[in-house]
């Protein structure tokens, strides 16, 4: 609304002048004070005129919130009262000072938080027919129960406190078990006025047992009571386990990985997957070395063996059959199979039309130079197809498949070898080392029957005399290492034996030893 | 009102402590009066005769003597007073001043009457069960009372700081004493206590008045027998002049008195502790202090003023070797109190450890404990009040919070309980 020159003038309280002044000048106030809406200050509405638009209709007087109301603005009378504590059994009468308005008849507020515990009480005849005990007299109990009862069950303070005269000396478990066992069969035997449920529930809270508690105090004073030297082996020991089974589920990662690319997720991998879960040592339960050892030792050669039987092609050709169901000869059009029913129809599922050429496999990155390399060995580029038929396609991806499958067995084969090689290597220093490392070996696992036998032979040695004769040994034992592993596992049994008797005879019979060892070394030779 | 479980009565709170009486309205953050609990005294009848002693019977005492109480009572000259102190190990062994004392703190200082207040005094944990009841009659008999409670410091400084359960570290004037606290109560088996601080004061005292190669002993003369002085230069022999008007007027006890004085002084502005141990190095390279006694003489203190404080925490060689009973160390106190707790205990009593006392703002004295403690217990959390005024009075400010809840005013010992039971209501209500 542009300004006239009335508005110019009342501004400047010039009186009006002109005749066509007067005529808008008395409509002009009545206007705005009768239109203008609530929530719109006077300035903006003269602005924005009726025009308003008709959300200010709504604005409504912005809502502050209340202010706080100090008791009728600053007009409480407070007075000096005197008041009777009623849990109190005497008549002191204290004073403080309340407002006016508060009745003076009323309970003092306090005295709802003087909460006295259920007392449990017995008479003499109950006390020898439930709770006669060689361990306490009638009188301790009596003594126990008053004590309890004079510092509310606050066990710290009441063993601290507990000093019965001629008593023997009681630990905080003794009480405990005194009153709460006195109290579950007063509850059990007397009459009970509630439900059963409540019962139970009482007889639940008054449960102790005392050598769980001894047990757990004594666990807890030998954790206070470990020396620096102790708890830092113990953090060491934490932190390996952390690394070990962060191995494991890196090891496992890949295994998984490697299943997949070579097998799919069917032919009953999962209960593999499931048991191999159940060995690795992830419990968090503090293994021994060996077990551990064992398990890296076996954990590889399961997949392996699955590997060798289970043949990659079939997932593959039954899917291609299958594709064939739906196909339109006439047009050439192959309809595959609409993805599995589990995935849902998001757009990211869906596969639209494409050109067979451009679903050519692609092999994985980090093997495609091995696969490439092998193909060119056979005369074969993968890399475009000159005709990509349905049966050209499928043939190339099969092929594409069996070769990355066998990269990777080769890749999983020459790890295992590398495997077998360190722990016999390990096998072998241990064996020198004279430890008796087979003792309780596991003898089941061929690589690891042979490795006893190995480190069998050793310790038999290492268990002799030290001659120069027994150093020989054990050089020739190890270079046999490879040749003759048939003769080794032969062997093994009566070289236990030797062993043994070597080891019960004592280092006086080293000749017997040293002969025998000569006329195995003859066998050997054989 | 309800709300926060306060309702105050308007009672009135009472700390005895060895260097000090606190005094003032439960509820309060800070003690109305604070007087020092040693009191000068002068017999009437025996002008310029040196006849009161320590053992005299007290009662004679009490008919004849005139005592000089409050501010203006011992740190006056006058001639032929005595100096005498009730606490003994923060014991009251000497009741007969005690009344005079409470009632120069409430009725000279605080100008109210206790007859017309509920009344709460404190006593340390080892108090003897006489001792309780002797106050509770002085209490009630001599003060009128119309009710009165006894409370443990060592559960009023748990309180000061907000804990139920807490292991209180309260280093005093004369006492170091470990309290383990668990729901408000006071386990009895790991109360220990010691004269530590005595050892330290004595140490010092020692420090300053030998002779040694560097520094002839320093004669601890107080300002009120100084007459002038000139200035001099560090480690310069003093210029003084004493008044020798007051020397021959003064007691053997005010000159005991003084100098204990004097040595605490010392010790506030210049010792310490290092707080990672005793070490020769460290202890060197600090910076020295300089102190400038009454007499004029000044000297900057090197490794000396850390010393004072190691004996807090451990014993020189030498000096365990030629006193085979030295009070125990704080690190000894502290694992002798937790050896007496239950094994569960002692990780909620590291986490809640309080330092309290005017003795532990010895400086660097929480952060040596802090490092002590960290050193040995995995998870150690230590509640040590910034405010010098909450450390030093904080039994007082827990029986002024104690004092003021509500659902304290059914504990109170009313005095038809007192009339009607006697002393033996006592032991039963203050546990």
């Amino acid at each position: 609304m542009a300004a006239s020159a009335a508005d110019v003038r009342s501004i400047l309280s010039l009186p009006s002048s002109s005749s066509a002044g007067t005529q808008p000048h008395p409509k002009k106030p009545t206007a705005p004070s009768t239109r203008k809406p609530d929530g719109i200050s006077r300035e903006l509405f003269a602005l924005i005129g009726p025009s308003a638009p008709s959300i200010a209709a709504q604005l409504a007087k912005p809502r502050l919130k209340q202010k706080p109301n100090f008791g009728g603005g600053g007009k409480v009378k407070w007075e000096f009262r005197s008041f009777k504590n009623s849990a109190r059994s005497d008549g002191l009468e204290l004073g403080h000072w309340v407002k006016a308005s508060t009745d003076p008849n009323a309970e003092y507020p306090f005295v709802k938080y003087n909460v006295q515990p259920t007392e449990y009480t017995y008479s003499q005849d109950e006390y020898t027919r439930f709770l006669e005990d060689n361990e306490w007299s009638k009188e301790e109990t009596d003594y126990l129960f008053k004590i309890v009862k004079e510092y509310d069950s606050r066990w710290y303070v009441i063993h601290d406190r507990y000093n019965y005269p001629e008593g023997t000396a009681r630990t905080l478990e003794d009480l405990k078990d005194r009153y709460y066992s006195v109290c579950r069969k007063l509850v059990r035997n007397l009459p009970w006025a509630g439900d059963d449920a409540s019962k139970t529930s009482l007889l639940a809270s008054f449960q102790f047992d005392k050598e769980r508690e001894m047990t757990r105090k004594k666990y807890v004073a030998s954790l206070e009571s470990r020396t620096p030297e102790q708890i830092s082996e113990e953090e060491a020991l934490y932190v390996e386990i952390k690394r070990l089974e962060q191995n494991e589920r890196r090891f496992k990662r890949e295994r998984d990985e490697l299943l997949r690319t070579l097998l799919g997720v069917d032919s009953g991998l999962p209960e593999i997957v499931g048991m191999v879960d159940d060995e690795g040592p992830m419990g968090g339960s503090m293994d021994n070395g060996k077990k551990r050892r064992r398990g890296t030792l076996d954990s590889p050669m399961t997949p392996s063996n699955v590997i060798s039987l289970g043949p990659p092609m079939p997932r593959r050709a039954q899917s291609a059959k299958s594709a064939v169901v739906l196909t339109d000869a006439l047009h050439c059009i192959i309809r595959t199979d609409p993805p599995p029913a589990t995935t849902t129809a998001t757009k990211a599922a869906h596969q639209p039309v494409h050109l067979r050429s451009f679903k050519l496999p692609i092999p994985k990155a980090t093997i495609a130079p091995k696969i490439s390399q092998a193909l060119s060995e056979l005369g074969v580029s993968h890399a475009r197809l000159v005709m990509p038929t349905r049966e050209n396609s499928v043939q190339l991806e099969s092929l594409l498949d069996a070769t990355s499958a066998l990269v990777e067995i080769k890749k999983v084969v020459d790890r295992v070898d590398q495997d077998i090689r360190v722990l016999k290597a390990r096998l072998g220093r241990r064996a020198s080392e004279g430890v008796d490392a087979d003792a309780d070996a596991d003898p089941d696992a061929d690589a690891e029957g042979e490795a006893d036998a190995e480190g069998e032979t050793n310790t038999g040695s290492g268990t002799g005399a030290p001659t120069p004769m027994n150093v020989d040994e054990g050089g020739d034992g190890e270079g046999d290492n490879g040749r003759a592993h048939s003769v080794v596992s032969t062997r093994s049994g009566r070289s236990r034996k030797q062993t043994r008797r070597s080891l019960s005879v004592s280092s006086i019979d080293t000749s017997a030893s040293v002969s025998t060892r000569g006329g195995r070394k003859r066998q050997r030779r054989t | 009102m309800v709300n926060y479980g306060g309702d105050e009565v308007s009672a009135l709170v009472v700390d005895i402590g060895t260097s000090s009486i606190r005094a003032g309205y439960a509820g309060d953050d800070t003690p109305k009066a604070i007087i020092p609990t040693s009191y000068g005294y002068k017999s009437k009848n025996s002008d310029g005769d040196v006849s009161m002693t320590e053992g005299e019977d007290g009662e004679a005492k009490k008919k004849d003597v005139k005592l000089f109480l409050g501010q203006h009572g011992p740190s006056i000259w006058r001639d032929q007073m005595e100096i005498g102190n009730p606490v003994r190990d923060g014991l009251i062994h000497d009741f007969v001043p005690i009344a005079p004392l409470i009632s120069h703190a409430l009725e000279d200082v605080m100008r109210c009457s206790a007859a017309e207040h509920p009344v709460l005094v404190t006593e340390p944990a080892w108090n003897t069960t006489a001792n309780r009841e002797r106050m509770a009659e002085i209490m009630f008999e001599e003060f009128q009372v119309p009710a009165f409670y006894i409370a443990n410091t060592g559960v009023l400084n748990a309180f000061a700081a907000g804990k139920g359960s807490a292991l209180v570290i309260d280093v005093g004037e004369t006492m170091a004493s470990i309290t383990p606290v668990v729901d408000g109560f006071v386990l009895r088996k790991g109360l220990v206590s010691s004269t530590l601080p005595q050892l330290v004061h004595a140490n010092a005292k020692h420090i300053l008045t030998t002779h040694t190669a560097v520094r002839r002993g320093i004669d601890l003369y107080p300002h009120q027998l100084v007459a002038s002085k000139t200035p001099v230069e560090p480690h310069a022999l003093p210029r003084f002049t004493l008044r020798e008007d007051r020397v021959s007027g003064t007691t053997e006890s005010w000159k005991k008195w003084y100098e204990a004085n004097e040595v605490d002084e010392w010790i506030q502005s210049v010792a310490g502790v290092l707080d990672q141990g005793w070490n020769d190095q460290v202890a060197a390279s600090r910076s020295p202090k300089q102190y400038e006694f009454p007499t004029g003489y000044n000297a900057y203190f090197g490794p000396e003023r850390f010393a004072v404080g190691e004996q807090f925490f451990s014993h020189s060689r030498e000096l365990a070797a030629t006193n085979p009973n030295l009070p125990k160390s704080i690190p000894q106190l502290i694992s002798e109190s937790l050896r007496a707790c239950d094994p569960d205990l002692r990780q909620v009593l590291m986490g809640n450890v309080v330092l309290t006392g005017g003795g532990s703002l010895f400086a660097g004295f929480s952060e040596r404990l802090s490092n002590e403690l960290g050193r040995n217990f995995p998870h150690v959390k230590i509640h040590a009040p910034g405010n010098s005024a909450e450390r030093r009075y904080g039994g007082w400010l827990g029986g002024s919070i104690l004092a003021s809840l509500g659902t304290f005013h059914q504990l109170w010992i009313s005095k038809e309980e007192w009339q009607e039971h006697g002393k033996a209501i006592v032991g039963q209500r203050c546990k």
